[in-house]
């Protein structure tokens, strides 16, 4: 069967999607199945319709003010130093 | 102390002093001891919930003003945060995250005077429909512990279900409310998007997800949602539902009502016994003087995979967040550079959620987008108008929640399209935003069958008051635990 999905492929997006997957193949046939899956969709003939889509006017958003919060929110995170969350550095 | 009522039951009693909160928090707890090493619902259980207990008893006894919960016992699924206490969403990834704040239904209920009495059982991030995918194992069902609850709000349906509280609240994204409700007998609903806030649902697809209860009555669901709807502006999605009170004239019926019969769902692929209690379900709705006919939505066949294609979208998106480095399980920092330390990290979400980001970054990519993440909104868009042209005839739509009944712990775990098909009859209420609920109908083989009622958008009143009618026929045996 002509594969839509190539273990190179999955690779490829795993990376984008910053994840670190070992055994590549372990995927390709379950992301497969799924992909075929949704050929489907091909069949449901709403090549001409039209996508609605719910906007939101920006008069609608809430006030973009700061809310102060009552305790010293950096002290709950598990890496930092001062004011500044601690990251592996980016070469 | 009798634990097998109804949450307004519940206050009826406290209220009228024949209970004190503590002693049916204690019991409840107890409860929980005993049984949820065999069920699993609970991921963790509130050390301090019987001590909360004791200061609204004293709030009663001295005559001060109690919320309206009256301490009643409420469970809730582990990716709603609540502030100060351990949010997992069933992921290793969050297997140390403390939640810094409440979210909005949780500071609601609390304002009621409602006791957490813990976190409970979901599908890793709610990815999944039979809470088999929990990083920390899965939950059973108590009509049968070798069958799934359902899911992704197992752990809820299993802890209402079971009498381990009189009520929970799960989240429904194409069905995780509903799905497990009927899986486990308990009233599960998803109501009109943007009726319930989401600020403080860790996001999984925030376009179609919802906060929803599940309870043991209708009426109780009706009396939750009054308490967590409303407008927030912390969730620009919310509407105004204008004050509605939905326990107001639950019980109008629903005589001269037109109910269509959605073919769609009744076809191909349905346990005979739940077309059979499907059909039972309509004969009872004529019986209560509605009107039932047969009513076809074409691109209910398609919905399914619309449904994945975006919520893979969405969850890709979503994901990219948990990069391990403000919170998350203890991995060294040293030795990694910045995006291998985030890949080694995210390593530990489970192969279901890696399955559906890696779906999530091919479907909406360049050269695929047309051909998957488009067409799919397309689909959606379609069956929006399809579902608005029924309402024009119909009051409401009726359909079984789930096409079969629960099956075996790890049936289908390898099978997921097998396991896409068992959504079927509940995504099209996320992909339209119309409410829906599955209410407890039948028992086959010593398994639950629901039935899911479904209402135009902001009807959710209208829709109470018809689960309440249908409810009102049902007698079903107690939970053989």
């Amino acid at each position: 069967m002509n594969k839509l999905v190539t273990e190179e492929e999955i690779e490829l997006v795993a990376k984008f999607m910053k994840i670190d997957v070992h055994d590549h193949k372990e995927y390709v046939e379950k992301v497969h199945s799924m992909i075929d899956f949704f050929n489907i969709l091909d069949s449901a003939g709403v090549e001409d319709e039209e996508i609605i889509i719910a906007d939101l006017p920006l008069s609608k958003l809430r006030e973009d003010m700061h809310i102060p919060y009552e305790d010293n929110l950096i002290e709950k995170l598990k890496n930092f130093k001062g004011n500044y969350v601690r990251a592996p550095k980016m070469i | 102390m009798n634990l097998k009522i109804s949450a307004l039951e519940f206050i009826e009693e406290v209220k009228t002093g024949n209970i004190s909160v503590e002693d049916f928090i204690s019991a409840t707890i107890d409860q929980i001891k005993n049984i949820d090493e065999k069920l699993h619902a609970f991921l963790h259980v509130n050390p301090e919930s019987v001590e909360q207990a004791k200061k609204i008893d004293k709030k009663i006894k001295l005559g001060e003003k109690v919320g309206s919960c009256f301490g009643m016992p409420i469970s809730i699924k582990d990716n709603i945060c609540i502030k100060n206490s351990k949010t997992t969403c069933a992921s290793k990834m969050l297997e140390n995250f403390t939640a810094p704040y409440d979210a909005t239904v949780i500071s609601k209920l609390k304002e009621q005077d409602a006791i957490f009495v813990g976190k409970v059982n979901l599908d890793e991030f709610a990815m999944g429909l039979t809470t088999e995918f929990s990083a920390f194992g899965p939950s059973r069902n108590p009509w049968n512990t070798d069958y799934v609850p359902g899911g992704s709000s197992g752990g809820s349906a299993v802890s209402v279900s079971a009498f381990e509280c009189v009520a929970s609240l799960g989240s429904d994204t194409g069905g995780s409310v509903r799905n497990p409700a009927s899986f486990c007998s308990t009233v599960g609903y998803k109501p009109t998007y943007g009726l319930i806030s989401r600020y403080g649902l860790i996001s999984y697809a925030n376009s179609i997800e919802q906060i929803g209860p599940i309870t043991r009555t209708v009426k109780d669901t009706a009396f939750l949602l009054n308490i967590i709807s409303g407008l927030d502006p912390n969730d620009n999605t919310t509407i105004d539902s204008g004050n509605a009170d939905f326990l107001t004239d639950i019980d109008s019926g629903i005589e001269g009502k037109k109910i269509g019969v959605i073919q769609e769902m009744i076809g191909d692929g349905i346990d005979p016994a739940v077309l059979s209690a499907t059909n039972d379900a309509v004969s009872k709705l004529e019986g209560l003087g509605a009107i039932c006919e047969p009513v076809s939505i074409d691109m209910v066949k398609y919905s399914v995979a619309s449904y994945y294609t975006i919520t893979a979208t969405e969850a890709g998106s979503n994901l990219a967040r948990f990069d391990n480095l403000r919170y998350g399980y203890d991995l060294p920092l040293e030795g990694y550079e910045f995006n291998s330390y985030i890949s080694k990290a995210r390593t530990k979400f489970g192969p279901e959620v890696i399955r559906r980001m890696i779906l999530g970054g091919f479907v909406p990519s360049a050269g695929h987008a047309g051909k998957y993440f488009l067409k799919s909104l397309k689909v959606k868009s379609k069956l929006t108008k399809e579902v608005n042209d029924a309402f024009t005839k119909f009051d409401y739509l009726v359909a079984p929640t789930v096409p079969v009944l629960p099956f075996k712990i790890g049936e289908k775990i390898d099978d997921p399209i097998a396991l896409f098909l068992v959504d079927i009859n509940t995504v099209i209420a996320n992909l339209t935003g119309i409410p829906s609920i599955s209410v407890p109908f039948s028992i086959s083989n010593g398994l639950p069958i629901g039935i899911q009622l479904l209402a135009k958008q902001n009807d959710d009143k209208k829709l109470l008051q018809a689960a309440r009618a249908l409810e009102t026929t049902v007698q079903l045996p107690e939970v053989p635990i």
